[in-house]
């Protein structure tokens, strides 16, 4: 693929180290001298387009015609709409992405703009650090959707509630499933009659709630130091 | 008319004093609350610290009724995308944004946004002032891209026609004779006296005051 990437900060050019490295083409357009100072150190001279993002010269000198993907990942919100803007109605780009600065700007990163995809680094934190909060024991292998589904890696513990129960009898939501089950170094398929053990690592794509109810089944509560300490307070 | 005015800068300032004076209900926006101190003691209208790309700000403002939007910031992307949202999300009629950088003027093409280009527009006419002394200009339309001049047409021309002395960028309009206006046709023969109203490009301009020139100097 052909990405344009609008600004060489530290985003622009870790994205543009990690598309070059899986052998996309990749333009990077950057004017701020202190920046073009260290990018060329870290990326080859072919792939940085020194000038103005807003110049319609330098955007054509960045093959902006025959991008297929533009990347507006600078520190203005404002500027990543008009480059996605610009990418879809002047140079005919089918697909897009900005990042999103600041999450109350968020709402204009749709269509409007010409915007396909908008990457909320706050919320992306936020949401991560909620589910590192709520999900203790659980991994996150991979999130499809936008997060919205996540295939997950959880291990059963002991005297957790799912130690002997039969996969047909847990009553998992509906969406989520059981995709594999790991046990001493095997893989096994689950089957509706499959029994979990202690020690089982289990897969299963699912969504938040789902996740939830995995938690319950799989891992032992703690019980809160609160509690033991008899102060009920704290 | 409620006008909402974007960026409290010297032009936002002025303007926004200007309307509340002809009796329009005016709200203004700017990033920075004393941005408003600029605006005279005898202002009336809502003042909204934020950032115009906000909604909660744009929403306090009253974005949602207002018959016209003006967005005038120093930053021309800011002013494109104000002026953008107002239009395409809140169907805003009247909605004019000023261009701060001649360089960025095709932004707002894009947009398709009415835009003001105050910096364009005072350098043409400054350079105007210079190099077409004798003729006066009455009427910019657009941007200035065309504007209509009135002259007074010179000794030197007696006799000779409307014609003689235009060129492909500069056409009649108007010519007022013993105080009475005729619609020009290119046949019609000068007199001294005649006040005489072209609508015509710079380029165009340019050559009709050179050629004025040139038949002072033949007389």
């Amino acid at each position: 693929m052909y990405v344009v990437i609008i600004s060489a900060g530290r985003t622009g050019a870790h994205l543009a180290n990690l598309l070059l490295s899986q052998d996309h083409e990749v333009r990077i357009i950057e004017n701020r001298k202190d920046v073009l100072g260290w990018i060329h150190k870290e990326l080859p001279s072919e792939v940085v387009i020194e000038g103005d993002p807003l110049d319609p010269t330098v955007l054509e000198q960045a093959g902006i015609r025959q991008a297929d993907v533009v990347a507006a990942v600078t520190t203005s919100d404002e500027m990543n709409l008009v480059q996605c803007y610009l990418a879809r109605t002047t140079y005919g780009v089918t697909r897009t992405i900005a990042r999103v600065n600041n999450p109350r700007n968020a709402w204009l990163f749709n269509d409007t703009f010409r915007v396909d995809v908008a990457v909320n680094q706050a919320s992306i934190m936020a949401t991560l650090i909620e589910e590192e909060m709520n999900t203790g024991d659980m991994i996150t292998l991979l999130k499809l959707r936008h997060g919205k589904y996540l295939l997950v890696e959880e291990t059963v513990q002991a005297g957790a509630k799912g130690v002997g129960l039969a996969i047909k009898d847990t009553h998992l939501p509906e969406h989520c499933v059981i995709a594999a089950i790991s046990r001493k170094g095997e893989i096994i398929v689950p089957r509706g009659l499959t029994v979990f053990e202690e020690g089982d690592q289990v897969m299963a794509v699912t969504d938040a709630e789902g996740a939830r109810v995995l938690c319950e089944l799989f891992e032992v509560p703690e019980i809160p130091a609160a509690r033991t300490n008899g102060n009920g307070h704290s | 008319m409620r006008v909402l005015v974007i960026g409290c800068g010297r032009l936002g300032s002025e303007l926004a004093y200007r309307l509340y004076k002809s009796g329009h209900e005016v709200s203004i926006i700017d990033i920075r609350k004393d941005a408003f101190f600029k605006l005279p003691a005898d202002f009336i209208g809502v003042t909204h610290e934020g950032d115009a790309m906000g909604r909660e700000v744009l929403n306090r403002a009253g974005i949602e009724h207002v018959d016209a939007l003006v967005v005038v910031t120093g930053s021309d992307v800011l002013n494109a995308v104000v002026g953008y949202i107002g239009r395409e999300i809140y169907h805003i009629p009247n909605v004019v944004v000023r261009n701060y950088d001649p360089q960025y003027r095709y932004l707002f093409e894009a947009f398709d946004l009415q835009v003001v280009s105050a910096l364009s527009w005072g350098a043409q006419r400054m350079e105007e002032m210079i190099t077409q002394g004798n003729i006066r200009t009455v009427f910019s339309a657009g941007n200035g891209e065309v504007e209509v001049y009135e002259i007074i047409v010179p000794q030197s021309c007696h006799g000779v026609s409307v014609k003689s002395i235009l060129n492909a960028n500069c056409i009649p309009v108007a010519i007022t004779r013993s105080g009475r206006s005729l619609l020009p046709n290119q046949d019609m023969l000068l007199e001294p006296g005649d006040v005489i109203m072209v609508s015509a490009t710079m380029e165009g301009a340019r050559l009709f005051s050179n050629r004025l020139c040139e038949m002072t100097q033949e007389a």
